[in-house]
């Protein structure tokens, strides 16, 4: 205790102190000045963007790009927006659907080739996606899905990795009020809807939450699968924005920071939950 | 024994109070989902294999099995053959992404472990209250969209009046004249666009090791670390003698970890350098998309390159794995 006193009290501890602090800080500046800097010229004018060398900040901030993207018919941006909810959603409440049951299966039942069963499913978290993507994209085309967005969402139905984390919280729970409502007639999928459901508030926001924040920014399946303007998820309108709209950046900075703002708005109310779940699911 | 043992699981059977109703509805709850992973992961899994030994593109007409066969004919192990050996133009390009895919890991693990293990013990130094502050926004980028980083970086890395082209001169350094497309830039035999990807790799995903590596230290004793203050240890000794050591197997299984997500980047490579200059940044990954989507070449060879990543991914996985089960106490 008193040598933890002394220690307070010393040059070094405060200079440690402050180094501390300005290493962090540095990492900080480091970590948000690219946002920033895109943040602030996109609320520059075309003239200013063009202009060189740039200034830091815009003389007079506009919103002009962000209403010409939200506004300009020849843009179907409002469209991609709604692609990109629409596939989100589906896919949350699949995958949390099909994770908490087949969670629940795993966690509650005993019968034969459950082992075998589960190593089957756990096979889909083993396999990098590039070792699918060309059979995943001959199996749309035959069924028919390709340029729709039922092809970003049928294949993704069953999420390992969602399974996964219900069944180790599942099996947490006690069987006594399984037990208890199978005394009173519940039926199996009863037990399932109303004991083990209610009680899974927390790992299925956070499931909910990643399967959200995965199926928003993925890129890659979307650029093989979805070939026609309006049926765009917002990465892939950046991108051909990107492509197309080289005279005018504006809109390409507008556009990649609509990308970002739903993901952030998330973020800044779920941050703590959100950062606790990535360091836990990286040791399960 | 043998007796023993198979009384044994029937009277685990017993307390399991397993009806045959219940096992049915066990049953038939799970058929669909298992059809379903059969249909979208394994399926497609044994097709790849499958597709890795036969010379085959879509449009051509093949047997009712898949399309292979006919004209799409079995070729026996020529594909990783040709890309092994072979001078077509695909083998090439896939031979120089391989070396670069790990070139890429090999810089990119380094730096974020220099980054993020000081990060992550001064972070743990300071109070509870800016910790959290600072570790949500160093985790900012990991959630981003890749697509909208790269926009980011590509005004980072603009050419002439870029952001970084401007910080280089504010304290008189002379900036190169292009960051990305210069293929004559090489610093001990990286390229520079290549360092310049590795960069902007290791901003958008240090925040992940990050946050594991401060939950690590979280997790080591208190006692130890004021055992070791109270003996007099500077900040570097009890960094190196007690944080190192005690987070040892975390960083081994970062490791593991960072390097297999490293195999993998993709959008950052096809978005900011598109695999130039003169395929500098071509890799694996991108290597497998262009092969497939854009030229629409042999889909048999794209397969199998996919394989090749697949395997070495796969030894990867079960050192992770093996890293995982090791046991572990403070």
């Amino acid at each position: 205790m008193a040598a933890s006193l002394r220690k307070k009290n010393s040059i070094g501890f405060v200079l440690g102190k402050s180094g501390a602090y300005a290493v962090l800080i540095l990492g900080l500046v480091a970590t948000l000045l690219p946002f920033f800097y895109i943040m602030v010229s996109s609320l520059k004018t075309t003239a200013e963007l063009r202009k060189t060398p740039p200034d830091f900040f815009p003389e007079k901030p506009t919103l002009e790009h962000y209403t010409t993207i939200l506004t300009d018919e020849d843009i179907p941006i409002v469209q991609n927006l709604g692609n990109s909810i629409f596939v989100s959603l589906m896919r949350v409440i699949i995958t949390l659907f099909t994770s908490s049951f087949a969670g629940y299966i795993f966690a509650k039942y005993h019968f034969k080739g459950k082992n075998l069963a589960f190593g089957v499913i756990l096979i889909q978290i083993m396999i990098p996606f590039q070792v699918v993507m060309i059979p995943n994209y001959l199996l749309v085309v035959k069924l028919g899905l390709i340029d729709s967005l039922w092809a970003l969402i049928i294949p993704a139905f069953v999420d390992a990795y969602g399974i996964f984390m219900m069944k180790q919280f599942i099996e947490a729970m006690p069987g006594e009020l399984m037990d208890a409502a199978r005394m009173d007639g519940a039926s199996e999928f009863g037990i399932y809807s109303k004991i083990i459901l209610p009680q899974m508030g927390p790992p299925l926001a956070s499931l909910g939450i990643f399967t959200f924040m995965a199926t928003w920014n993925d890129y890659l399946w979307p650029l093989i699968v979805l070939t026609s303007p309006e049926k765009r998820t917002i990465p892939l309108l950046v991108v051909w924005f990107q492509t197309q709209h080289v005279s005018n950046q504006g809109l390409v900075l507008a556009a990649s920071i609509l990308t970002l703002l739903p993901i952030f708005f998330v973020y800044i109310f779920l941050q703590r939950w959100i950062v606790d779940q990535a360091t836990s699911s990286a040791f399960k | 024994m043998e007796i023993s043992s198979l009384f044994k699981k029937e009277v685990v059977s017993e307390s399991g109070k397993l009806t045959a109703k219940q096992r049915r509805f066990a049953y038939t709850s799970l058929a669909p989902i298992l059809l379903y992973m059969g249909l979208f992961t394994l399926f497609p899994i044994l097709w790849a294999v499958v597709m890795s030994f036969f010379s085959y593109t879509p449009i051509r007409q093949g047997s009712w099995f898949l399309g292979l066969g006919g004209q799409n004919p079995f070729v026996g192990i020529d594909n990783y053959i040709e890309l092994f050996t072979g001078t077509g133009k695909p083998a090439e390009v896939f031979r120089l992404a391989v070396k670069n895919t790990f070139l890429f890991t090999a810089l990119v693990l380094p730096l974020n472990l220099v980054i993020t293990l000081p990060l992550a013990v001064l972070l743990e130094s300071i109070g509870e209250r800016f910790k959290t502050l600072f570790r949500a926004i160093y985790f900012l980028p990991t959630i981003s969209s890749s697509v909208a980083l790269v926009i980011i970086w590509s005004y980072m890395y603009a050419p002439g009046w870029g952001l970084l082209s401007m910080m280089f001169k504010a304290i008189g350094l002379v900036p190169p004249k292009s960051w990305l497309q210069d293929p004559n830039t090489v610093y001990f035999g990286v390229p520079l666009a290549m360092l310049c990807v590795v960069v902007a790799h290791v901003w958008q995903d240090f925040g992940y090791n990050l946050v594991i590596f401060v939950a690590a230290l979280q997790s080591i004793p208190k006692t130890l670390r004021e055992a070791a203050r109270v003996d007099g240890a500077s900040i570097w000794q009890e960094f190196w003698l007690i944080v190192v050591p005690l987070l040892r197997r975390t960083v081994l299984l970062t490791s593991v970890l960072t390097v297999i997500s490293s195999l993998q980047v993709f959008v950052i490579f096809q978005l900011l350098t598109r695999g130039g200059p003169k395929n500098q940044t071509q890799t694996m990954l991108l290597s497998i998309y262009e092969n497939a989507f854009k030229f629409a070449n042999n889909l048999g060879l794209s397969a199998a390159m996919s394989m090749i990543l697949f395997i070495i991914i796969l030894i990867l996985t079960v050192t992770q794995f093996r890293i995982l089960r090791t046991e572990w106490e403070y």
